[in-house]
């Protein structure tokens, strides 16, 4: 009896040292937040209950081991009981995908009144041609074959094209496949949307001036890249490139965040560092920014382009570029509409409302 | 705090049991003082447990104790002292757990508006102050002495293994154990108690948990998404997390108490295999049962009157046993429910199930448990009542769906896994596969070696879980 004692005791007393004295983290890059430290510790915070709900967090966050830990729970949910997700993430073919389901009509509704709150205040008037489109996420290709849960897509793409009746409706779901995006990751993969953006360009009336595949390089930034659904999943599961798209006359566009007010280049490389790789794209998620194309100004290109968008927009944009002297890029999740007049001069440019599936679902971050 | 969780298992609890160790190993060595100790530090870090989430309602607890302590040792001699410690604890009870409940019928019957009181409802309070009540009321029967030592008395009304979840214990049944002297902690206790520990620990987190996921995942649903298949799901689900959530707190509550050197009563006896649903109370939450049969049943003249004061006794004794789980409708309809089923039983339909094929009498049993425990669960009588007709194909819903086949088959291995271990088949195999390995020297020494590290593996397994910060919800608190 003691030798059984002994191995179970050993085993419990060395994870609970291991818990008392492991030193604290303040990020996990895994699961990409900020870590719950150890709670302040007062007469106040004991007797109303926050320290004992604040040490649950930290305790759970600061565990010794947490991502493997939470590998073998992932481990257990999908190869012990065989359970079709963990999380709501599901892996078919190597790809991570995360259940969307059901669709909320509400949330839609939600957003096409965001969008024609823009179109009768700003865009009624102008002259501008106005195009929409919505950007299925991963389970459109992916969750049919495997039985999972998904939107009912054709009802919210009938639905976005009939409520925007003042933008023509580009449908994208038959350029793009499950390839097309990360594996990793929530978001497609620049070099894959050659299709996409051909599909875009050619209903907008631009393709002409668009980079043919052949005319772009493909540059890869990372080898070794593990997107949001990574973390989420905590799946042993390999990286993949990271990799981007330039052009002759690229390193002279220069973007303009409104956030920052600091002009950089279209790709920022130094955002491989941060929390989220994909932000090399244009620098990431930012309420306003326009980007400047000096090659489309020498070549005699006046057109402008405003593109309301959520952060697929920050790798299609560069591919659009080459057709626009300046594209003005605004995402409503982060500034209210009611502003845009005092930074944008509506004057007849092009307008692309362009958004993931993801978003348009769960849309009340629009403000 | 809660057994199934980080602080508990390796902050709180390490620190306890290495300190009841060294006590009890200088207890052991004859020193007078280390016995005191012992139960001191038990005190103090069952007042902490239950201090530690919400320390407010530690004063309840504690003026709970002393009240009834104090009044204790009056109540052999004085009807008046009996009579006012019981109006305490039914008073607090009745004022925590139900004045809202009374307000808001109130206003339902008489249609005068009130407003709630929203009074938070105290962690265990139903638990602890039933054991209080055994304390006075026996003591008055005088079937026990009073308990002069204060700290023993709050052990027995505090002791965190069993305090906010039961199992329900009767102060006569532990009196001994109070006393430090009386109990050891020996390598024997401290591996059993810890091993029973983790299979309650396991049927909680990777069990109860999950088919919990699976019940609120359903009610999260719009209706259109579900079917009459799966209404079936969630209500085998809920049953089956409900029995996993309560037996393996139970479990834990008896393992902690093992390895701490107290016995705790059994409190469920794989109720899901019963024939009748008379058996199934015989098997269920036993400890409850046994309080009502003794503390309420019974004075009521039990069975020995007349048929007509016997039919309104069962019914008094399946009300009070459901509003005991919530001062909510739904849960007295469900006790009714169990009183009626009872009653049938015991005037006809029992004699029947007793000539019936055991398959034919499970399947009874077990329809009408998971009906019951769809109202148990449901948020209002009216949604039981729309539960129910769409289990029975009477609502609007479909016959399956594409999302009910999906979750069927996403959970459904868990589901197997519950069922079967909801039965003694998993303890029956491991009973033969001991029985097999030991007949050779070999097989002792694997036997020896794999159920410590089965068990750490558990261990490790249900941490995981608890890491990744998931499903973590007991559902026995809110009574």
């Amino acid at each position: 009896m003691k030798k059984k004692l002994t191995v179970l005791a050993a085993v419990f007393f060395a994870v609970t040292l291991a818990c008392w004295f492991h030193s604290p983290s303040e990020f996990s890059q895994s699961e990409r937040r900020q870590l719950a430290q150890f709670p302040e510790f007062s007469a106040e915070t004991v007797l109303n209950g926050q320290f004992a709900s604040e040490f649950e967090s930290y305790s759970l966050d600061q565990f010794p081991l947490r991502d493997p830990f939470r590998t073998l729970k992932a481990v257990t949910e999908y190869g012990v009981l065989q359970k079709k997700d963990n999380n709501d993430l599901y892996l078919k073919d190597g790809y991570l995908s995360k259940i969307l389901y059901p669709l909320s009509e509400k949330s839609i509704g939600n957003a096409m009144d965001r969008f024609r709150a823009v179109y009768e205040k700003y865009l009624s008037d102008s002259e501008g041609r106005i195009f929409a489109s919505v950007i299925p996420d991963k389970g459109h290709y992916l969750a049919a074959d495997g039985g999972w849960p998904a939107l009912d897509y054709d009802r919210l793409f009938e639905l976005v094209a009939s409520e925007m009746d003042y933008a023509r409706y580009v449908d994208l779901t038959g350029v793009l496949e499950a390839e097309d995006y990360y594996k990793t990751d929530s978001h497609w993969r620049q070099e894959a949307l050659a299709d996409a953006a051909a599909a875009l360009g050619g209903a907008m009336g631009i393709a002409g001036d668009l980079k043919k595949p052949e005319e772009m390089e493909v540059v890869t930034a990372a080898e070794d890249f593990r997107g949001v659904y990574y973390g989420q999943a905590a799946l042993p599961l390999p990286g993949e490139p990271l990799r981007y798209l330039t052009w002759d006359g690229i390193e002279d566009c220069t973007v303009m965040n409104y956030e920052t007010g600091e002009t950089t280049g279209i790709y920022q490389l130094e955002k491989l560092e941060d929390r989220d790789p994909y932000d090399i794209f244009l620098g990431g998620a930012c309420a306003l920014m326009t980007v400047e194309n000096p090659s489309a100004q020498a070549a005699g290109i006046d057109r402008e382009l405003i593109l309301f968008r959520d952060s697929f927009g920050s790798s299609m944009a560069p591919l659009l570029l080459p057709a626009y002297s300046r594209v003005t890029l605004v995402d409503l999740r982060y500034m209210k509409s009611d502003f845009l007049d005092q930074f944008i001069d509506f004057h007849g440019q092009d307008v692309l409302f362009l958004y993931g599936a993801t978003l348009l679902n769960e849309s009340y971050t629009l403000k | 705090m809660i057994f199934s969780s980080v602080p508990f298992l390796y902050y709180f609890f390490p620190v306890v049991i290495l300190l009841s160790l060294a006590v009890s190993r200088r207890q052991q060595d004859g020193r007078r003082t280390a016995g005191r100790l012992t139960n001191s530090i038990l005190l103090l870090a069952s007042l902490f447990f239950y201090g530690y989430g919400e320390p407010k309602y530690l004063l309840l607890m504690v003026f709970s104790i002393l009240s009834a302590w104090a009044l204790g040792l009056l109540v052999p001699k004085s009807r008046l002292a009996f009579l006012v410690s019981v109006a305490i604890s039914l008073g607090l009870l009745g004022w925590f757990k139900y004045a809202d409940f009374f307000v808001e019928s109130f206003a339902a019957v008489t249609g005068i508006p009130a407003e709630p009181l929203g009074i938070a409802l105290p962690i265990g309070i139903s638990f602890y102050t039933f054991q209080i009540l055994s304390y006075t009321i026996d003591l008055r029967r005088g079937k026990i002495t009073p308990q002069r030592n204060l700290i023993r008395f709050a052990m027995y009304v505090s002791l965190f293994p069993q305090l906010i979840a039961g199992p329900i214990v009767v102060y006569k049944d532990v009196e001994v154990q109070l006393d430090p002297y009386a109990r050891t902690m020996t390598a024997e206790s401290l591996y059993e108690g810890a091993r029973r520990f983790l299979v309650g620990l396991g049927k909680k987190v990777l069990l109860a948990n999950q088919l919990g996921q699976l019940a609120e995942l359903f009610a999260g649903l719009d209706a259109s998404d579900r079917s009459v298949a799966f209404y079936w799901i969630y209500a085998a689900a809920f049953s089956l997390q409900i029995y996993f959530d309560f037996s393996g707190y139970s479990d834990m509550a008896i393992g902690l108490g093992r390895m701490l050197g107290f016995s705790f009563p059994e409190n469920f006896n794989y109720p899901y295999i019963s024939r009748s649903i008379t058996e199934f109370w015989r098997r269920w939450h036993m400890t409850l049962g046994g309080w009502f049969r003794e503390y309420v049943y019974i004075p009521l003249g039990g069975n020995r009157v007349s048929f007509g004061r016997w039919v309104c006794n069962l019914f008094v004794v399946w009300a009070l046993t459901g509003l005991w789980h919530g001062a909510a409708w739904t849960f007295v309809v469900w006790g009714l429910f169990h009183g009626l089923l009872l009653l049938l039983e015991k005037r006809w339909l029992g004699r029947v199930l007793a000539k019936a094929p055991a398959f034919a009498a499970h399947a009874y049993t077990l329809l009408l448990v998971g009906i019951s425990m769809v109202i148990f669960n449901a948020a209002s009588l009216q949604e039981a009542g729309e539960y129910l007709l769409s289990m029975f194909g009477l609502g609007t819903v479909s016959a399956g769906s594409t999302l009910t086949w999906y979750y069927l088959r996403s959970y459904g291995l868990l589901l197997v896994a519950a069922i079967v271990g909801a039965t003694p088949l998993p303890k029956k195999i491991a009973i033969r596969i001991k029985e097999r390995a030991g007949r050779t020297d070999f097989g002792k020494k694997v036997l020896e070696w794999a159920e410590p590290v089965i068990l750490a593996c558990l261990l490790l397994v249900v941490t995981a879980y608890l890491v990744d910060g998931s499903f973590n919800p007991f559902l026995y608190f809110r009574f």
